[in-house]
């Protein structure tokens, strides 16, 4: 057997060149001949060509021999082969589950297309194509995004339409007194619990709370994006996100990962840098299904129904804005 | 409703989600509270999920074990933070 091997190595090493220079021929190497789809027992030099033609089409020159060196060849059509694209590169056309980011952010990812009567746009979040509501619409959205190497106007591919406004309190000041609060919320509780009158004013938010971070970018060229999700697919629907359900994502950082909803009804407060916490409710929660960067994807349940869009986490938690709720609050539908 | 929302408390016992949101904004406040949400136990009841962004005695001393018969579980999810 190792005989034969080395017979074939030496074989091909004369043969390589000659057999590359053939139209169609992509690469050569060693492997099982295959017969009538089985694989046979024959070792053989395998030529892989862009598409198989029949011998009567091709040129004399063209055609693969039977048998070169005295060892037998197989011939199999494996098209053109490319280098492995990274969710960070520059994709045209580009799929959901790419890098993608307003011009003065780092990059998030590209969740999918929505439309309304006035045409079809990218769905992410706010924080990631408005810039935490910094942007104005008209801004830069470039694909890849700015950490990932991309640059305003070369690899502009959108620009922002709408946003709903996140509600981000100032930081507030410290406060002087934590034990007091702790003890308040725990009177509270038990005073509401048990139905008193009495309890201590309910502590309420700063601000207003928020559903969704989300925001629209309109494409300079529809021809520029794919439609599909990378790893997925074709969305096939709207579906509501209900406790136990199992999703996926496909994602900048993390590519396609899988989960379940944990929780639902979830109010999360969440940390948007430089001490700003936004409110969330109507959440969903995951379990680890995400890293930094993967903000914007598109959360689908197991038959490609679009669930959510991702938009947060912690180290053991992803939370999930519903796609509804996003949906309503822009004004589009897929 | 039902059909819409699986979560609903069972006989007597008021929705769960209604119990979460009469509760939620004094349970945020607590320190080192950064999600109440609504979860399920392993025989498949409700139960109300508080997530801490890190090991707080002191806070988890004030969670009730149980809010109007809901049993509350503690969790330590870590801080949560825009991605």
């Amino acid at each position: 057997m190792n005989g034969n091997l080395d017979l074939l190595r030496s074989v091909l090493g004369e043969m390589r060149l000659d057999l590359l220079e053939r139209e169609n021929v992509v690469a050569t190497g060693i492997g099982y001949k295959v017969k009538g789809g089985e694989r046979t027992g024959t070792l053989s030099i395998v030529c892989s060509v862009v598409e198989k033609v029949p011998a009567a089409q091709l040129t004399r020159r063209a055609i693969i021999p039977q048998e070169v060196g005295g060892v037998p060849t197989d011939v199999v059509e494996t098209g053109i082969f490319r280098a492995l694209q990274a969710r960070t590169d520059r994709w045209r056309p580009a799929p959901g589950g790419v890098s993608i980011g307003h011009k003065d952010i780092t990059a998030g990812t590209l969740g999918c297309l929505v439309k309304d009567d006035q045409g079809t746009y990218i769905l992410s979040n706010n924080h990631v194509l408005a810039n935490s509501n910094a942007g104005v619409p008209g801004d830069a959205i470039l694909q890849p995004g700015p950490i990932d190497g991309g640059r305003n106007p070369a690899d502009k591919i959108a620009e922002l339409a709408r946003f709903v406004t996140i509600s981000l309190p100032e930081p507030a000041p410290p406060s002087d007194c934590p034990i007091g609060r702790g003890i308040a919320s725990l009177a509270n509780l038990f005073a509401r619990a048990v139905g008193s009158q009495t309890r201590l004013q309910a502590v309420r938010p700063q601000a207003g709370e928020n559903l969704v971070d989300a925001a629209l970018a309109r494409p300079l060229n529809m021809g520029d994006l794919r439609g599909d999700i990378l790893d997925i697919g074709t969305i096939s629907g709207v579906k509501h996100g209900e406790l136990g359900m199992a999703i996926r994502k496909s994602g900048r950082t993390s590519g396609t990962t899988s989960g379940e909803i944990q929780q639902v009804d979830v109010t999360v407060d969440v940390d948007y840098g430089s001490g700003r916490i936004g409110r969330f409710t109507d959440q969903l929660l995951a379990g680890t299904m995400s890293q930094g960067g993967d903000s914007g994807s598109a959360v689908l349940d197991s038959s490609n129904n679009l669930v959510g869009l991702l938009f947060a986490g912690s180290d053991t938690s992803t939370i999930i804005n519903r796609i509804e709720n996003v949906f309503s609050a822009l004004q589009v539908h897929l | 409703m039902t059909q819409e929302h699986p979560d609903e408390g069972a006989g007597e016992l008021p929705a769960a989600r209604e119990v979460k949101t009469r509760y939620e904004e004094r349970l945020l406040s607590l320190p080192g509270v950064v999600s109440v949400g609504i979860g399920r136990s392993p025989d498949g009841r409700p139960v109300i999920i508080v997530g801490l962004d890190r090991n707080r005695p002191a806070t988890i001393r004030e969670i009730p074990e149980e809010i109007e018969g809901y049993p509350v579980r503690v969790e330590m999810i870590g801080p949560v933070r825009a991605l």
